[in-house]
């Protein structure tokens, strides 16, 4: 029984759930934008009914006199496909800084930003917070790659933010992650290649690529969209096109049909990866680049003020949701009326189950084994 | 027996004698001495107290101070009782000894009937020996028996051992380790008869001309267990790869360090796993298209619906809801 190296990469996670078309990838983004926005809609209106309801008494004029205008009857303007994607990238980007800061290993931040970029994919920046997310993420990422870093210090490296706030979306992500923890890099795989390729030039190719591959290919859909293999092979065509197109013509003869096709998938990707703003070919000059970056800050800082004004509501406060959720607390604001019923009647129905199995439950003696 | 002999005695310590709480020797009773404690020997089964074993039998071996029975009894082998029915006691000590000798199970006979053959004739000589009919034969069968079984499993023994030198080391058969085992299953050969001292091959020893005791119709022979396999971590897959060869050493300069690191070699870390791991993960995945497999894979999900691993294909589809809880 023979498994080639396709084989072996086809029994993955990454490639079984997390692989996509491009029109896919467009249309679960857009049908998670569509209805986060009914439900950031539809909570908003509740808010503000019930609002209404207890100002009813009182005058319009006294929420005046408060201080906080409420803006009653606008619509909620919230964040389109496009702005969600770039926030997300954004904050990707943060990511790395942010392993940059810890010093996690590369890898540490590469699945880390993966498990954003995955999230994301079937949630909506305004239903969960980016930032909230992207501290679990990591954390998840730390466990994930055996790198161990105590909670406690985690989360002492945050200016503001506390323990509960790490873990309280934890099982919110890795059940949006579908337990799919093992994420293919294509680091290593560009050693491989190195190593592979040593015999035939010695340059700086590899550094670029790599760079590439730790910036660029995290922080597009290259790895929704293509194979680490094929990542790094057109990293480094982006760092040595000539090496690489003689390197790909000794592993693959030119008059194989794959040939092309492989050639046309790495371009494709290459043109994926360097069209992200990161990517800086050696022909960029600095100026060009402080431009691009200034340019990118700004958009970033009118999508966060956006984002603050189409929060979900009923998802601002991810610790006291946690914690309600493991009390199965029913009190107030946790859960819905409606979820704490459904859940009552769920445990009602074990019961009755488990009573017309065992026979319903004997009842006490009030006074000891002496009753008559 | 010591039912018939408690009997003899007066009505009053008939009930007493029963219960077992007279020594039939010293005539002391557990109302006077409570910490009484009775022993039998397997020889005959008589009982007596612990202070009579220790006062007859503390110097060497001598007979059984009940009257008319003159068997030789050793101190070592009194024990407690464990059944109240001595009777009960011999049967069971009796049915041990034969279930030792006599240990084939089903798998070891042709059929289900040769089986229950064997089973009939296991149970009569268990009731022969129990019931003293033909004892002495009896006894002479099963030693018999007991003896020919050692000698097939020792001689299956040495063939498995042989295998596993000759398996380790390419030395002729004369060399010492051979002869080592050849002399070792000669002792064993001894012990059945000098005519099989001289046979070459262990293995060869027929045993259907000697008197094994017992003849049983349907009985497989013996045979040495097959050699294991080395084990196997991937189950017979292996991976083949189309794209690469990996080459023994590369002279690479991330990797120099790692190869005479004393931390990376102590652990037993070997540079061609790194190697191998390196080229299979940049070539994993080289040939697969995602684009035009996710397609594909996604028409044949649609066929068949309900197959679990594709959930998430379909769902990307943007038909379907996703199937994910809202654990808030
Ligand atoms: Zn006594
Ligand atoms: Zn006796």
């Amino acid at each position: 029984m023979k498994l080639t190296e396709d084989d072996l990469y086809r029994t993955s996670t990454q490639f079984k759930h997390w692989s996509f078309t491009p029109s896919q990838l467009a249309a679960q983004r857009l049908q998670t934008n569509i209805q986060a926005s009914e439900r950031v809609k539809a909570a908003v209106q509740r808010q503000r009914a019930q609002r209404a309801k207890q100002l009813d008494p009182a005058s319009a004029s006294e929420s005046d006199r408060n201080g906080t205008p409420v803006p009653l009857d606008r619509e909620v303007n919230c964040l389109t496909v496009a702005e969600e994607k770039k926030l997300v990238d954004t904050f990707c980007e943060k990511a790395i800084e942010l392993g940059g800061f810890f010093k996690f290993p590369i890898e540490v931040t590469a699945t880390g930003i993966q498990f954003l970029r995955r999230f994301y994919l079937f949630n909506s920046p305004m239903t969960y917070e980016p930032q909230t997310i992207s501290r679990s993420a990591m954390f998840v990422a730390n466990k994930t790659e055996g790198h161990h870093m105590p909670l406690e210090k985690y989360a002492a490296g945050f200016p503001k933010a506390t323990s509960e706030q790490v873990l309280a979306p934890e099982y919110l992500l890795v059940q949006a992650l579908r337990f799919n923890f093992d994420i293919r890099h294509p680091f290593r795989a560009l050693k491989g290649g190195h190593l592979d390729m040593i015999e035939m030039a010695r340059g700086n190719a590899y550094t670029f690529a790599s760079h590439i591959l730790k910036t660029a290919a995290l922080l597009t859909d290259a790895y929704f969209l293509y194979t680490p293999s094929q990542i790094w092979l057109s990293a480094h065509l982006l760092a040595d096109e000539l090496l690489t197109l003689f390197y790909l013509s000794t592993r693959l003869p030119p008059s194989s049909p794959l040939h092309s096709k492989t050639l046309t998938t790495l371009r494709s990707c290459a043109a994926l990866l360097s069209s992200h703003h990161t990517f800086t070919s050696p022909t960029t000059s600095a100026a060009d680049k402080a431009a691009k970056d200034k340019k990118e800050k700004e958009e970033v800082q009118l999508l966060i003020k956006k984002l603050r004004q189409c929060r979900d509501p009923d998802k601002l406060d991810l610790v006291k949701l946690n914690q309600a959720q493991k009390r199965d607390a029913v009190d107030g604001e946790g859960l819905e009326e409606k979820k704490a019923k459904r859940r009552k009647l769920e445990r009602e129905g074990y019961q009755k189950e488990a009573d017309s199995f065992w026979g319903p439950e004997l009842p006490r003696r009030e006074n000891g084994a002496g009753g008559k | 027996m010591s039912k018939a002999a408690s009997r003899a005695n007066g009505a009053s310590t008939k009930r007493l004698a029963e219960d077992g709480d007279i020594c039939p020797v010293c005539k002391s009773s557990r109302y006077l001495n409570p910490n009484m404690r009775f022993r039998v020997n397997p020889e005959c089964y008589h009982r007596m107290c612990e202070s009579c074993v220790d006062r007859i039998f503390s110097h060497g071996p001598a007979a059984c101070p009940i009257a008319g029975c003159k068997r030789t009894l050793r101190r070592a082998r009194f024990r407690e009782q464990t059944f109240e029915d001595l009777k009960v006691e011999r049967e069971v000590d009796i049915r041990k000894r034969v279930a030792r000798v006599m240990n084939k199970t089903e798998s070891d006979f042709e059929t289900l009937r040769d089986y229950n053959n064997y089973l009939e004739t296991v149970e009569e000589i268990t009731w022969n020996l129990i019931l003293k009919i033909d004892l002495e034969a009896t006894e002479k069968r099963l030693r018999l028996w007991e003896e020919a079984q050692k000698a097939e499993v020792e001689s299956i023994n040495s063939t498995v051992s042989r295998r596993l030198h000759t398996a380790t080391d390419t030395v002729d058969p004369q060399s010492d380790t051979a002869r080592v085992i050849l002399k070792k299953s000669g002792v064993q050969r001894k012990a059945l008869g000098p005519s099989s001292a001289n046979t070459p091959e262990p293995g060869a020893m027929d045993t259907g001309l000697k008197d094994t005791g017992f003849t049983f119709a349907g009985l497989k022979k013996r045979v040495a267990p097959e050699p294991e396999k080395p084990f196997d971590p991937y189950g017979g897959w292996n991976i083949e790869p189309q794209y690469y060869t990996v080459m023994d050493d590369y002279d690479v300069d991330f990797i120099s360090g790692a190869k005479t690191d004393v931390h990376h070699l102590a652990g037993g870390y070997d540079i061609r796993d790194f190697y191998s791991r390196a080229l299979c993960e940049a070539f994993s995945g080289f040939g697969v298209f995602v684009e035009e497999e996710v397609i594909a894979r996604e028409n044949q999900a649609s066929g068949d619906v309900g197959v679990g691993t594709q959930t998430a294909a379909t769902v990307a589809d943007g038909g379907k809801e996703v199937n994910m809880d809202d654990i808030f």
